[in-house]
């Protein structure tokens, strides 16, 4: 295991702090300018002490990338937009095979090329992947300098590795590339 | 409002339905997750989304609501890590695909 770098313990520890902040409910009182000090410094100590320890699974390149504005604003449309839409329409067809009285499935394992060179964005496909129903990522690997991901699909309309991937990522992928390529 | 927060929760509570049938009604330990992921996205944000706007607006309460968002946040971030891990794990301990599978590249790969 690579050790962390140092800028990549304190972008963890920032993103620790603030999860701290929320979940102890301190913004409403920081916001009105009177924060409870001891709960600031045990959480700067514990979110310090967490960083440490867990950097170095989380952060290997670029820790500070998503403090640009435009990639930031990116990630939220892709949160709230483009992922939205591919989730309704999988819970959708998920759902209704799953009522439907004759049950049509039709499952399998596939191997799909991703074209992402980037460890978060291969991260962030093979988890949108994951949460929409329908289909789950099983194992990624690597190949002659590509990389394939398994896909168990509930619906293989094509066990072409190229057709299968432009149905199962189809607009995810150009949106991962856009925010983090 | 209280009327689109009944309409959240109510949609949440149709997918968490649609998913238990599925998992009763697939046929094999993979299909049966597929099916579960519905309830772990609609059906729980759907809740979600319903309880911040209700303690936001009827509640008055903005700590309530900040602290339901950021549950949403880890449930959608972990979710999937926990199926992708579950998925491997079953695959790797012999768990058989149903007979209807049209292919298993994972397998095949696997022998080679």
């Amino acid at each position: 295991m690579k050790k962390a770098s140092f800028p990549a313990i304190v972008s963890t520890a920032i993103v620790c702090f603030i999860f701290w902040l929320l979940i102890t409910g301190q913004v409403a009182s920081l916001l009105r300018g009177e924060p409870s000090v001891q709960v600031l410094i045990a959480g700067a100590i514990v979110s310090a002490a967490a960083a440490l320890f867990s950097a170095r699974f989380f952060i290997h390149e670029s820790p500070f990338y998503l403090c640009n504005p435009v990639r930031f604003l990116k990630l939220i449309a892709y949160c709230f937009g483009a992922f939205v839409v591919e989730l309704t329409k999988a819970n959708v067809d998920v759902a209704r095979r799953a009522l439907s009285p004759s049950l049509p499935v039709k499952p399998g394992i596939v191997k799909v090329p991703v074209g992402l060179k980037s460890e978060y964005a291969q991260a962030m496909l093979a988890d949108s992947i994951t949460l929409t129903p329908g289909t789950i990522t099983v194992d990624t690997v690597e190949e002659d300098g590509k990389d394939y991901y398994y896909i168990h699909w509930i619906d293989v309309a094509s066990e072409d590795p190229e057709e299968a991937g432009e149905a199962i990522k189809g607009t995810l992928e150009k949106w991962v590339r856009r925010i983090w390529e | 409002m209280i009327i689109a927060i009944y309409v959240l929760i109510g949609i949440s509570i149709f997918f968490a339905f649609a998913g238990v049938v599925g998992m009763l009604r697939m046929p094999d330990a993979f299909c049966r997750m597929q099916s579960s992921t519905n309830i772990s996205t609609f059906g729980v944000l759907g809740v979600i989304i319903g309880g911040i706007l209700y303690s936001a607006v009827f509640l008055h309460n903005a700590e309530m609501a900040v602290k339901l968002a950021v549950m949403g946040i880890f449930y959608i971030v972990t979710s999937p890590i926990a199926g992708h891990a579950i998925a491997k794990g079953a695959y790797h301990h012999g768990v058989k695909m149903t007979r209807k599978s049209v292919c298993d590249k994972y397998g095949e790969d696997m022998e080679k």
